[in-house]
Order: structure tokens, then C-alpha cells, then sequence
């Protein structure tokens, strides 16, 4: 069935052989029908769904839904086993129909189901099926690996991104907007207006009686009214900052749209090309800049900090260069999506240059033919090089975000994508489809894992927010065995005596490309029973050095339609390109730190620089482990014949005849400060302190002492002698020294 | 990255409160002695320490000598109803999130009247400071019993002596769900109390200090055995709670080491009778806040409010004609 689906769009191709246009890579083989396989698709774009929820593939939601509702041991298996038949129903209905809302699939599915075994309406399967449909806790568009799928996911995932940047857009927006009103609001509520006898009258309702006098209550409220209104400027800046909140166009009003006063349509962020983003972004401009002027001087006035003196130069200057990676942050990010082979040429380029100039924007750039045709016109593609050199190029941009992947991985790259459309520059995706129609029969989800698997579309991501170097920066780890040249694989067949055989194979570049029919010109494909000892397996032929003089023909494994294998000798058009695309995953290898040269030269200097400090640190660890040095003997000697340290602050500061106060206990209860308040007053922390021991008589500063609850005035000696009763005086005191 | 550019400009206006400027008009008018002066001079030190701008920074009360502190500081004060500080409070901080709440109040105002609201407002563990001013007795209302007094008390309203035993507010509220910082302080130990009071403030979620508090009018002499002897106060310290200047520890010698993570042993303080423990009791940083937990997605602008009120009309409107009815959105 899959064969169909993409012969359709396919063109004519009247000179090749019918058993060679069915050969395919002999590794997919266990891939023949994809609709009774659980794998990554159908894929649910999750309405609502962030983060690692943004899609998921059907398989892992059903798997989901069985953990919760069957149970592990046998008494659960009838369940499960109506599950998933309902799943692989919904699959073909997927793959058949297209894309449709889950919850709609899984209703008209088990329908049919129950009706196609007959049972009657809330029979044990109907019941078991609505048992588990209880437990799905997602709704979404259900997506096939086809030609629209990186488009869809795309726009998908951007749409929820912007949904969650217009939350909390509004959330801070909507908080500003509402604490300045606040403000006007209760300066209003001090004007002659708010108090006058009609405003008092409108609030008490339309139903008033008659029985409150207004004037007069108004009158009364007049005395009462608090004096200190805002200042005229401070009221003209909020209004006006209110102005520019409240018909920003850069998002809709959302859940508030009815009640809000009409606004024209907010700005759409969705693009066909770039320069339409660029020309957008440039006449924006202008409302970028008022409304984040209006933002930062709301920030302002809310924490009541603005100053004019010291503002009103600051944002009477401010322009493009002053946005701040935050404030552009807070606006949405626009997408635009390409792609490779429609899209025209120039406007690749342009894609460059709306990344390098650090807009926030996505740019998807779509490939549905990465090997390109075998005799491409200048300057276009390469042989077998198509456009997949578009995501290496734009990594030497190096502010933008860069990931690369085909659909196939798209659902093992989603965090990578989230990330990538978070960030707060420009992001370019490059994803390869699989839709290629020079491939026959082969399902684009399959093509697109060969892909990645053969290298011609490894996946990775660049990320510069994730840290300083290359080594935080850039992710090779989603490739099959990223360490090796070509990812291995265990390869089982009969061979022509009937016996099982086992045989481990590479899976390279050329291995691919036998798939593409445009390229079974430079391929030789012979039946076991023309194998012979002089072919090698192209991934052993292409580790020789290339000037190698070998006798031997490289070839891969290829199986025709009835699933028999043969092996392909390949032209060495087809193994020079596998040593350019093995070239260039080297790089990203390298780029990894993987086989990494100069890593490998650093690790092992490091090594041995280590080795020398731990032997040199043994030889002082052995020098200290005797006994103690004489410099420790001589400071534990000083330090046991050091005097006390004096820390006790009255008696180093206060003589016994001043009076004082330990003034950190003083309880501030006022008792000293009211008995005079030129004797004690209060320090900065409202503590007391004898201010002028002269500043009062000697009697009151023995009763301050005496009514000191704490005890903690100090009388010291009398200061005048002539003072009446100081004997008596002398012995109240005593008991405070 | 760089801090945000409103955040640069805001650093541009330099601010230097001093203690004065949180001090009112209004001189106290507490008795000479009375220990609510050492309370409000302790939140005045935390405001200038901390730099908390006076139109930020808000004094809740309900009634009672005690729950006259907001008059006395320069921010904004809301002297409530007798007992219902703590639901006020609760309305500031949910509708301004940004704002400091302190609440005042007293023995009678918390345990007595307001106690319903005490519980429930533990339970909530909103960011606030509450500072419970007992003095053991009904101050403004001159002199009647509380429900901390000691147990014999002549008052007023007990001629014969208190019959019942005091309710002790530290395991009251040690006992409740989600409590999250509960200390206690005493009037006339400034730095200890001062010492707490920040460490309350900068705890999130409801800090809830006991104070200890001197009425000289009408419970004169009633903790001079503590004043006067240090060794009868327990200090408790902790990395994780007080840390003691060198001259107060010289005084108070009387310290023990005490996680605050540690329920039972706060219980087994807190009912200390001899000696009065000061510190904190039991702090846990994790409970949830409900003003966090129930902070909305949206502001409750006008326009959303509408929004919202109109929906909900709409699910119970009857429509003459169907086809001009609204959709309806659950
Ligand atoms: C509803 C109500 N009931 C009673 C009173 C009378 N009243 C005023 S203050 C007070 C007790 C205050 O005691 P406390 O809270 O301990 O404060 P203190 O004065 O001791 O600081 C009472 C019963 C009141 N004002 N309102
Ligand atoms: S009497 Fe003692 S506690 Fe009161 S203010 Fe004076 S020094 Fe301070
Ligand atoms: S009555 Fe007691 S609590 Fe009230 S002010 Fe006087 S001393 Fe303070
Ligand atoms: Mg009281």
C-alpha cells in the first residue's frame, strides 16, 4: 500500500529494469508493512501540549493509557490486546485519510471495530474500549509521516510557543495595566469630581430613594478628603503609558476579547518568505520601540522610581540598539517556512540574511530530496549532496540556533526543538521529509530514518544559549552509534543453499542512494548466485585511502520485491559522494568532540600533566608527614602565651565615674527619655545613650536608673558636688555600678 | 545576561531611609515602660536595614494597645476590627502581591476574638510577618484576663483569680497544618528580638513571632524574674536560626543548639515553664503559600472581570433566539 502512495507523484521512468526499480537497502527489509508497526507515527500534535508534551507519538499515548487502565498479569491482556487492535485501526485510518483530531479517530475507530466483531453496543468490547478512552488525557491532530509532517509540526509547535509568550505577555502587561489604574484610580478618588453629590449619587445606584443627601454628604467628605494629589506630569505619563499598553497589536486580547474595547487584528508572525518577515520587522519597528518604552516607564511607576530628571533623556534617546535581549524576548517570534526545491533559490539566501541579523524568527527549511539529481545544473546541487549542507553552513552564524533533523527523529529531538524555538534569536530548522518520489515504494518515514542512519542527514543541534564553547553548544548524541563511521547493523537471510545466515552490514551512503532511482544508473545489482570473492563491501572499500589501486568492486546489499537479496556494485560516482558525505559527518564529529584531534592531542598532554603533579605531590606529602613543622610549634606557643582578649567594651571605654547606658539592651521604652531629654536621648536605632552627662541633675539620672526595667543606665559619680541629698543619692546609685 | 533595563533604571534612584523616616507624626502614646516601644522600634530598624520604601510596606492591626503600632509608622496602616488583622492582611497580600504585610496584633485581638482567623490563617501561610504582642492581659480595655494570662490572675474580670490554665500560643500554633516559621521574642532583649523579626521576614510564607511583652500598667513586675536573670531565658541557636553577638552571648549564657527543622523538640521548648526559650522554635521553607498557589494566570483586570461575569450570565441567559445566543465556553 505504502508502494502506491508515493508512486503516485511519481515520474514515468520507461528505461530501467522492473526487478531493479523495487531494490531497496537490504536493511529494510523488516520495515515492509509500516501499518502493522508501533513506531514514532502517527504523531499527536497535543492541543495545548508543552515542553516534552508538545507531540507524542500514538504508540506511547496507547502505551500510556494501558499502564493506567490494564492490568500487568493475564487478566488485563484481553484489554490489551482490544487497545492496540484499535490503535493499528486508527494507524491505517490515519495513513488512508490523513490527519484528523484523535478523539474523533478513536470514536469512529472503535465504532467500526465493535461493529466488525459484532458485538452489540456496551458489550465487554465496548465497554473495555471506553474503559481505556477514559484515560486519555490528550486530544490532538493525528499526523502520518508524509510530505506536510515538518511543516505541520512546525507550525504546531509555534503556535503553542506563542500561545505560552502571549501568556506571559498578558500576565505582566495586564499587571502593569492594572496597578497604574490603581493609581489614577485613588488620585481620582481625592478630586472635587469623585466627591462631588452626583458621583456620590451614581454610586450608590439608580435605585436611591431619595433619603441620602448627596450635597450635604459631599460636604462633609470635602473636610476629610486627603490633600496630597499626584502630580500633573506623573498623571499625563501614566495615561499615556496606559495608551500604549492597551492597543499593543503585537498579540490578541485573548480570554478578555469581548469586554476589551475593539482593536484591529493583532500582527500576524506567520510568513511566506523571509524578506515579507524583514519588511514586517522594519515597519514594526516604530511600535516595538512605544511599547517598550511604555513598558519599561510602567515598570517604573508601579515602584514609584521614575524620575523625570533623570528619565526623560534616557528614553527621549531610546532606540533600536537600546532593546535588550529581554524586552525583544517578551514580543512574539515570527516563523516563516521553506522549502527546498519550490521555495526559490534567492530566498534561501535571504533566509541567511534574516538569521544573521539576530531577528526572532524560525526559519523551517524543508528538504524532500537530499541527494539532488545525478547531473545537477550549476550552481544548484552537487551529485548526491542535494541541500544538506544548508544547516553545517548556518552553524558559522554562530548567534543562531541550528538544528537538523529528519521526520523520522523529530519526535527524539522534540526537546532540542522546543529549545530551539524558545530561543531568543534566530533559529533555523532543517528537516528532510522523506517525501522523495525518485524513491518509490519506500514510506517517507523509513526513508527519512535511512537518512539519518546513512548519514546524509545526521541530526544536531546548535545551540549557543547552552554555553561558551562547542562542547556545551553542539549535540550529536540523537545518531545511531554517533562514534563510527557508518552505523552497523546485524543483517539475517537465506542464502542460496537455504541455510540461515548472519551477516554484520554497514549502512552507508550507498546503501541509501540505491533506493533513488535517478541513481540505479551507477548501480550493478547481481543475484546470489553471481556473487563472487572479488566484491567487497563498500564500507570496507571506502576506509582504504582513495588513491588505493584495489581490483575489487565495492558493493551493498540490496533486496528486490520478493524480499531476496542481492548485492549492488556501486559506481565510484556513488563512493566518491560517500566519502564527501563521510567527510562531513567526520567534521560534525569532530565538531562533537567525537574522534576528536585536537581533543585527543589536549586529553593526553593533560594526562600526563597530572601524572607529574600527583608524583610531585607525593614527594611533599611525604616531607609534611613527619613531625610537626617548627613554624606549627611556634604559633601554638604564641598563641598559648597571648593574654586574654579584653571584650568587654564598658569597662575599656566607660570610666566607673561618667554615667552610661549598655545602650544595645535599651528596650526604647521611653521611661529615661521622658524623666529629661537632655540627659538620654535616642541613638539611630532608637536606643539610648547618656547625650550629655551634664545635661541633668544627678538625682534624675539615679531614677532613670531605678526606673530603667532592664537595669542598664550606669549612674557613675555625681558630676556637681553643690547637689543636695548626694549621700543618699550615693547609696541608690550603688546598686547600678 | 544582563539585568533588566527597568531594573538598571531603578537603580538609578538612590533611596537612604533612615529610621525616621518610618516613624509618623504621631508620637507612641503607650504607657512610659510599655514594651510595644521595643516592637516598634524593631520593625522601624527592619524597614531602614532593609530598605523597604514606606508605600510599599504596610501594618496591619485589630484592636488593643498593641494594635496601635500602624499609627506610630510612616507606611500604609489598616487599624482593623478587634480580631480581624489577620483576614485583612490576607486581602492586601492577595490583591498586592508586592507589598511587605506586617500584622500587628494582640493576645486578646489573636487567641481571644480573632483565634478562628489565627488557625485558618497558619493554614494559609501567606507571605506575611505577624508579631503577637502578648502581654497576658486586656491593656486597653484596662486590665481584664486573656487567654494567656497566668493561671490566679486578679483582674477585672476575674476578682478571684483566673480559674482556667493560659493557652500557649506556640504549641497552638506548632499544631497546625502547613505552619511554616514560628520564634519567639522578648521585649527586653532588643537584639535577640530584632534578630528574629528579620529572620521572620525574610522567611516565605507566615512568620509568626510571639513577643513577649512588658505591660508595666497592668502586669507590673510579672517577668522581672527574667529580666533580671539571664539565666532564666533560654537563647536557642542554629546555623539555620539565631546566631548570637559576642556581648549578647556573654549575658545569655543560657543557650542550646536547636534545629529548627525539629518538630518535637519546638513542642518540648515551647512548653518550657520556668524558663522562657527565645529563637526560633520550627521553620520550613517548603510549605506551600496560598497566595502563590491561587495567584491567577491572568490579572483581574476590568476587562477580564467582565469577560468572566458576562460568561457566566450567559450559561444561565435565555436566549429568544438560538441563533443569536453566544457560544459557550466552559
Ligand atoms: C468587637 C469588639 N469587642 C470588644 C472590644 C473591646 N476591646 C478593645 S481592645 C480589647 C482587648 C485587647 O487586648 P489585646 O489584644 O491583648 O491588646 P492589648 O491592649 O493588650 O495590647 C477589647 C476586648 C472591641 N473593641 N471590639
Ligand atoms: S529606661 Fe532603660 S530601657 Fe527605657 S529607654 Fe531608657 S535606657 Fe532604654
Ligand atoms: S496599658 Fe500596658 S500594654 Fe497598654 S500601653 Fe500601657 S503598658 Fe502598654
Ligand atoms: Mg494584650
Amino acid at each position: 500500500m505504502q508502494h502506491a502512495k508515493i508512486a503516485d507523484g511519481l515520474p514515468s521512468q520507461p528505461e530501467r529494469e522492473p526487478s531493479v526499480a523495487a531494490l531497496r537497502p537490504a536493511l529494510f527489509a523488516g520495515y515492509g508493512a509500516l501499518d502493522d508497526l508501533r513506531y514514532d507515527y502517527p504523531l499527536v500534535l497535543i492541543d495545548g501540549g508543552s515542553g516534552e508534551n508538545m507531540f507524542r507519538p500514538l504508540s506511547r499515548i496507547i502505551d500510556d493509557i494501558l499502564q493506567e487502565t490494564a492490568a500487568p498479569d493475564s487478566s488485563g491482556e484481553a484489554l490489551r490486546q482490544q487497545v492496540l487492535r484499535l490503535e493499528a485501526k486508527i494507524r491505517r485510518r490515519v495513513m488512508q485519510s490523513g490527519p484528523c483530531q484523535l478523539t474523533d479517530l478513536w470514536r469512529d475507530c472503535a465504532a467500526e471495530f465493535i461493529a466488525q466483531t459484532g458485538e452489540a453496543p456496551f458489550g465487554p468490547l465496548d465497554v473495555n474500549l471506553d474503559k481505556a478512552r477514559q484515560s486519555l488525557y490528550v486530544d490532538g491532530l493525528v499526523i502520518d509521516c508524509d510530505d506536510k509532517t515538518p511543516g505541520q509540526v512546525l507550525v504546531h509547535t509555534w503556535k503553542a510557543m506563542h500561545q505560552a509568550k502571549a501568556r506571559v505577555f498578558r500576565k505582566k502587561v495586564d499587571g502593569l495595566t492594572l496597578r497604574l489604574t490603581d493609581i489614577l484610580k485613588s488620585d481620582h478618588m481625592k478630586s472635587d469630581e469623585a466627591h462631588g453629590a452626583e458621583a456620590l449619587a451614581s454610586s450608590m445606584g439608580s435605585s436611591g430613594d431619595g433619603s441620602v443627601d448627596f450635597h450635604a454628604l459631599s460636604a462633609v467628605l470635602a473636610r476629610a478628603r486627603p490633600e496630597d494629589r499626584l502630580p500633573q506630569d506623573r498623571v499625563e505619563r501614566i495615561q499615556n503609558v496606559l495608551r500604549v499598553l492597551q492597543s499593543q497589536l503585537f498579540y490578541g486580547p485573548g480570554r478578555a476579547s469581548k469586554s476589551g474595547p475593539k482593536q484591529p487584528k493583532p500582527y500576524s508572525y506567520t510568513f511566506e518568505s523571509c524578506a515579507s518577515a524583514l519588511d514586517a520587522n522594519r515597519d514594526r519597528l516604530r511600535d516595538v520601540l512605544d511599547f517598550t518604552k511604555a513598558l519599561t516607564v510602567a515598570e517604573l511607576e508601579v515602584e514609584n522610581k521614575y524620575r523625570p530628571e533623570l528619565h526623560d533623556p534616557i528614553f527621549e534617546r531610546f532606540d533600536e540598539s537600546d532593546l535588550t535581549a529581554d524586552q525583544i524576548g517578551l514580543l512574539p517570534s515570527a516563523l516563516v517556512c521553506l522549502r527546498d526545491g519550490e521555495t526559490d533559490a534567492t530566498e534561501i539566501a535571504r533566509a541567511f540574511e534574516a538569521l544573521a541579523c539576530g531577528l526572532q524568527i524560525t526559519v523551517l527549511i524543508q528538504t524532500d530530496d537530499i541527494l539532488g539529481a545525478t547531473s545537477p545544473e550549476p550552481p544548484r546541487n552537487s551529485f548526491g549532496a542535494g541541500t544538506t549542507r544548508i544547516a553545517a553552513m548556518a552553524m558559522g552564524l554562530n548567534n543562531g540556533f541550528v538544528l537538523q533533523s529528519s521526520s523520522a527523529h523529530l519526535y527524539r529531538m522534540r526537546d532540542n526543538l522546543v529549545r530551539g524555538m524558545q530561543y531568543d534569536g534566530p533559529t533555523l530548522i532543517s528537516i528532510y521529509s522523506g517525501a522523495t518520489v525518485t524513491a518509490p515504494g519506500v514510506p517517507a518515514y523509513i526513508l527519512s530514518a535511512a537518512a539519518t542512519e546513512s548519514r546524509i542527514f545526521p541530526a544536531f543541534t546548535y545551540d549557543p544559549s547552552a554555553g561558551p564553547d562547542w562542547a556545551h553548544r553542539f549535540d550529536l548524541s540523537n545518531n545511531p552509534q554517533n562514534t563510527v563511521d557508518w552505523p552497523e547493523h546485524e543483517l539475517e537471510f537465506e542464502d542460496v543453499k537455504g541455510q540461515r545466515q548472519s551477516e554484520k552490514i554497514a549502512f552507508t551512503f550507498a546503501d541509501f542512494a540505491i533506493s533513488d532511482v535517478r541513481y540505479g544508473r551507477f548501480c550493478h545489482s547481481l543475484a546470489q548466485a553471481d556473487w563472487t570473492p572479488g566484491m567487497e563491501p563498500a564500507a570496507d572499500w571506502l576506509k582504504l585511502p582513495p588513491e588505493t589501486n584495489s581490483n575489487q568492486k565495492p558493493y551493498v546489499f540490496g533486496i528486490d520485491s520478493e524480499n531476496r537479496l542481492r548485492r549492488t556494485v556501486v559506481d565510484d560516482k556513488i563512493i566518491e559522494a560517500a566519502r564527501r558525505c563521510n567527510d562531513a559527518w567526520c567534521r560534525l564529529q569532530e565538531l562533537a568532540g567525537i574522534n576528536n584531534s585536537h581533543a585527543l592531542r589536549l586529553l593526553a598532554q593533560d594526562r600526563l600533566e597530572r601524572e607529574v603533579a600527583a608524583r610531585a605531590a607525593e614527594n611533599t606529602q611525604s616531607t609534611l608527614s613527619g613531625p610537626p613543622s617548627v613554624a606549627a610549634q611556634l604559633a601554638k606557643v604564641a598563641e598559648d602565651a597571648a593574654p586574654p582578649v579584653v571584650t568587654d567594651v564598658a569597662t575599656d571605654e566607660q570610666t566607673e565615674d561618667t554615667p552610661w547606658i549598655e545602650t544595645a539592651r535599651c528596650t526604647t521604652c521611653n521611661e529615661c527619655t521622658q524623666i529629661n531629654s537632655e540627659l538620654f536621648a535616642y541613638d539611630e536605632n532608637m536606643q539610648a545613650y547618656v547625650v550629655n552627662p551634664d545635661g541633668g541633675t544627678y538625682r534624675q539620672i539615679v531614677e532613670a536608673a531605678e526606673s530603667c526595667q532592664v537595669s542598664i543606665i550606669h549612674p557613675g559619680q555625681p558630676r556637681n558636688p553643690q547637689e543636695p541629698n548626694l549621700v543618699d543619692l550615693i547609696e541608690r546609685a550603688k546598686s547600678f555600678h | 545576561m544582563t539585568a533588566p533595563m527597568s531594573q538598571c533604571l531603578m537603580q538609578m534612584v538612590q533611596t537612604d531611609y533612615a529610621l525616621s523616616d518610618y516613624q509618623s507624626e504621631i508620637a507612641p502614646r503607650w504607657c512610659a515602660g510599655c514594651g510595644d516601644n521595643a516592637i516598634l522600634t524593631a520593625m522601624q530598624r527592619l524597614c531602614r536595614d532593609e530598605q523597604l520604601p514606606p508605600e510599599k510596606t504596610v501594618c496591619v492591626s485589630g484592636i488593643g494597645c498593641s494594635s496601635r503600632l500602624p499609627h506610630y509608622m510612616n507606611a500604609y496602616g489598616f487599624h482593623g476590627v478587634h480580631g480581624r488583622a489577620l483576614p485583612i492582611a490576607e486581602g492586601v497580600k492577595i490583591r498586592r502581591p508586592d507589598l511587605h504585610v506586617f500584622v500587628t496584633t494582640g493576645d486578646g485581638d489573636c487567641c481571644s476574638i480573632g483565634a478562628a482567623h489565627w488557625l485558618h490563617a497558619i493554614r494559609y501561610n501567606m507571605n506575611m510577618t505577624v508579631l503577637l504582642h502578648d502581654n497576658q492581659i486586656y491593656g486597653l480595655t484596662k486590665k481584664q484576663t486573656s487567654p494567656t494570662s497566668p493561671h490566679g490572675l486578679k483582674s477585672n474580670t476575674t476578682p478571684h483569680g483566673a480559674v482556667l490554665n493560659p493557652l500557649n500560643p506556640l504549641t497552638v500554633t506548632l499544631g497546625v497544618a502547613n505552619v511554616s516559621f514560628v520564634a519567639q521574642a522578648v521585649d527586653w532583649i532588643p537584639d535577640l528580638l530584632y534578630e528574629t523579626l528579620s529572620k521572620a521576614y525574610h522567611h516565605k510564607g507566615l512568620s509568626f513571632i510571639r513577643i513577649l511583652q512588658r505591660c508595666p500598667e497592668f502586669m507590673d513586675h510579672r517577668f522581672d524574674d527574667w529580666v533580671r536573670d539571664p539565666s532564666k531565658m533560654r537563647i536557642l541557636t542554629h546555623a539555620d536560626g539565631l546566631r548570637l553577638k559576642p556581648e549578647v552571648s556573654r549575658i545569655y549564657k543560657n543557650q542550646e543548639t536547636h534545629d529548627p527543622r525539629d518538630m518535637g523538640r519546638a513542642l518540648a521548648i515551647s512548653s518550657l515553664n520556668d524558663e522562657i526559650p527565645v529563637g526560633i522554635l520550627y521553620r520550613d521553607p517548603s510549605v506551600p503559600c496560598y497566595d502563590e498557589l491561587r495567584a491567577g494566570e491572568r490579572p483581574n483586570t476590568p476587562a477580564l472581570v467582565q469577560t468572566v461575569l458576562n460568561e457566566e450570565f450567559d450559561k444561565v441567559g435565555i436566549w429568544p433566539d438560538p441563533a443569536t445566543a453566544p457560544e459557550i465556553r466552559e
